[in-house]
């Protein structure tokens, strides 16, 4: 009995080791791959549109959403020691440091991250990559590398996005609904935040960006058995590439601020 | 239906999102990466608890800069502020450490002083600094006093207290009231000799009544004349002589009024005083523009990777102040000078394109910069075109994007571009030339660039006259 348990430990422990491994040899990968000519431009153009582009609507929606909510739940406390115009910089502060950047790229790993592994899952199975390799054509430099390139580029400017329409939402429910005075609660804004917190946010999206589409694109390509394999490596992949998101915010917040 | 390309798509939103970064950088506050302008001054506090970084300087509550940096020297606290670049400081400013309200953030307040013509300057140091009147100085000043009165009240105490205390004060109201009898019986009994002074101050007053009258003789022989000073006042001749000087005096300062003279003319003459303030006012100018003309030169070498073409570009920008600036600039493109030439044989007309080689393309333009963002427009590679070019990390990034040529037989030349600063005259640049080409132009690159500020060339440009 105890030596099963051992077992089972031991062997969960080995195949995290592996799969970080095989992440990170992807990532050098495609790194090698990413700065070999010919470079494909309009495979990362078409990528970038579907990462960014199409993830607009969704992360305006939860931006604005976000502001709004914090705004009404920071109101009521900071209303009980008379700082309610410092609940503006205290949204601005949270969508530009944390909210913006990480719940964009959540919101991203859920429409996109979860469209590459499944979308990587099903040409591996149906051996559409194995064709690639006949054709000599790199699998990593011609599915993975214009993916990774694009959610690198495109999350930092979803984040603005995310950042800016959580503030207006934020301006919205502050001033129009609960009342707070309109010139402090910008004035707190533009003396507490600084440029930095924005590019701080900025770093850490990117970071985001390639966090996600390198665990989608990882468990797509490596995708086994059939219709239900497929099925299995998306939702693995949304899973994992959420959480290493949320760890990772951890410790570049750490490192950062 | 009309649909866009994912380039455009994609081109599109990132440029409303540039454009909303831009929006956010104007907005929030302007440290970290913002431009260091303004100049340094030092102060020493003994000590400058709760002060931070990039906190508030301020006069009469209006921020005037910003603290740059805090560190020790001496055992005191050096703290350097930087004024912005508009602000005097006089010699005798004092400076403080203040707080806002009793629980808010440490600020350094600046006392305007009284000299009005010497002023601090770059690097100079405040010399008067007023010691915090902050709540643990307050609170620890407090505790020393209610000890003193503490003290005080024991010793009261220890006095006045007890029975001890009690019969003493009895016995000194006892010794009052005996007091006061005893001066009662003095005053009694000397009635008569408090009589005597009174007398004796009565016969003084008439003496002094004589004394009055001899006064009032002396002053009526000086009125007749009699004595020197009687003569000096009365005597006819020195009047007029006095009256005399004091007419030509009175001649002299109309002349100048009515402007007579050279003087007078100098003066009074309007024209000579406007002349005189607007040359100053010229020289001023003048000293001014050849102050903030600023010219650089650029050689910018760039390889396109899918046409395997180099470009060089050398460029002449010249800054009259730092919100403007002209771009003149040569460039020799592998491609050469495109023309189109008509050719008419027998009725049938035919285009051809050409390209001559040897051809330079010229660059002029004229730009506007707002904070970080900066417009172009004029000719760009001997074409009409407009660019847009966005500066983050303190100028050290560029990032532009061209649109020329706008012809009606190709689609326009569009030019995206990242520059950045890696040494003080070094520039890196990668982007993408012409991507939208339907020609087959469409190539990333990458370049270097060298730049510099050139002064000589900058005196050459303002020894030529000025516009008003």
């Amino acid at each position: 009995m105890v030596l099963g348990g051992l077992e089972k430990l031991g062997r969960l422990v080995l195949y995290s080791l592996e799969e970080a491994g095989k992440i990170m040899m992807l990532f050098l990968s495609a790194v090698a791959w990413a700065v070999r000519p010919p470079w494909r431009f309009h495979l990362i153009i078409k990528q970038m549109e579907f990462v960014g582009v199409k993830s607009i609507f969704v992360v305006v929606l939860t931006g604005t959403f976000t502001g709004m909510v914090m705004t009404l739940q920071l109101f009521h406390g900071f209303r009980l020691f008379s700082a309610e115009s410092l609940v503006g910089s205290t949204v601005a502060l949270a969508m530009t440091r944390e909210l913006g950047p990480v719940l964009s790229s959540l919101m991203v790993t859920a429409r996109a991250g979860s469209a590459m592994a499944a979308e990587l899952g099903t040409m591996r199975v149906t051996e559409q990559i194995d064709a690639l390799y006949v054709m000599a054509t790199n699998p990593v430099k011609y599915l993975i590398v214009p993916r990774v390139i694009a959610s690198i580029i495109m999350m930092p400017i979803l984040t603005v996005v995310a950042d800016f329409v959580g503030v207006v939402g934020s301006y919205f429910v502050g001033v129009s609904i609960l009342g707070i005075n309109a010139g402090t609660f910008m004035k707190n804004i533009n003396k507490l935040v600084v440029l930095d917190d924005i590019f701080n946010g900025l770093i850490k999206a990117a970071v985001f960006g390639l966090i996600l589409s390198l665990i989608g694109c990882y468990k797509g390509f490596n995708t086994r058995g059939g219709a239900e394999g497929v099925g299995r490596a998306t939702t693995e992949a949304v899973v994992l590439a959420s959480i290493t998101i949320l760890v990772s915010d951890y410790f570049l917040t750490a490192l950062m601020f | 239906m009309f649909s866009l390309s994912s380039e455009a798509k994609v081109g599109l939103f990132v440029l409303v999102a540039l454009i909303i970064l831009g929006y956010m950088s104007f907005q929030v506050g302007q440290h970290g990466f913002s431009f260091k302008r303004g100049y340094l001054v030092e102060t020493v506090f003994d000590n400058a608890t709760g002060l931070d970084k990039d906190a508030s300087v301020q006069i009469a509550g209006v921020e005037v800069g910003r603290v740059e940096s805090i560190s020790l020297k001496n055992g005191k606290a050096l703290v350097v502020l930087r004024i912005k670049p508009d602000i005097q400081l006089e010699k005798d400013v004092s400076a403080a450490i203040r707080t806002h309200g009793i629980l808010g953030d440490k600020y350094v307040e600046i006392t305007p002083g009284t000299i009005k013509t010497a002023f601090i300057p770059d690097g100079g140091a405040i010399e008067q600094v007023n010691r915090p009147a902050d709540i643990d100085r307050m609170l620890s000043q407090f505790a020393l006093i209610t000890e003193d009165i503490r003290a005080v009240t024991s010793s009261l105490r220890n006095v006045l207290g007890g029975e001890a205390g009690e019969s003493s004060i009895r016995e000194i109201l006892t010794n009052m009231r005996e007091l006061t009898r005893s001066i009662n019986t003095v005053v009694a009994r000397n009635d008569d000799k408090i009589a005597d002074v009174v007398e004796n101050l009565k016969s003084a007053s008439k003496e002094m009544e004589g004394t009055f009258i001899a006064l009032n003789q002396v002053a009526q022989g000086l009125k007749k004349g009699e004595g020197t000073l009687g003569q000096l006042l009365r005597d006819k001749e020195t009047g007029e002589k006095l009256s005399k000087t004091i007419s030509s005096l009175q001649d002299v300062t109309e002349k100048i009024s009515t402007g007579k003279g050279t003087f007078g003319k100098l003066v009074n003459d309007e024209e000579t005083a406007k002349n005189l303030s607007d040359s100053l006012a010229g020289i001023n100018r003048y000293v001014n523009k050849a102050e903030q003309y600023r010219t650089y030169l650029s050689y910018h070498g760039e390889y396109l990777f899918d046409t395997s073409n180099a470009k060089s570009y050398l460029d002449v920008r010249i800054q009259p102040n730092p919100d403007k600036f002209y771009l003149l600039g040569v460039v020799t493109d592998p491609r050469g000078r495109r023309t189109l030439r008509d050719y008419t044989t027998g009725g049938v007309t035919t285009r051809v394109e050409e390209y001559d080689k040897s051809g330079f393309l010229f660059n002029a333009q004229i730009g506007k910069r707002f904070k970080d963002i900066a417009i172009r427009g004029g000719i760009m590679e001997s074409t009409g075109g407009v660019g847009l070019e966005y500066f983050a990390f303190n100028d050290k990034l560029r990032l532009s994007f061209d649109a020329f040529d706008f012809s009606s037989d190709r689609r326009a030349h569009l030019k995206g571009m990242a520059e950045f600063q890696i040494f003080k005259y070094i520039y890196l640049s990668g982007g993408w030339d012409d991507f939208i080409s339907n020609q087959g132009n469409s190539s990333p690159f990458a370049g270097i660039s060298i730049r510099f500020e050139d002064d000589d060339l900058k005196y050459l440009m303002t020894t030529t006259p000025i516009p008003k």
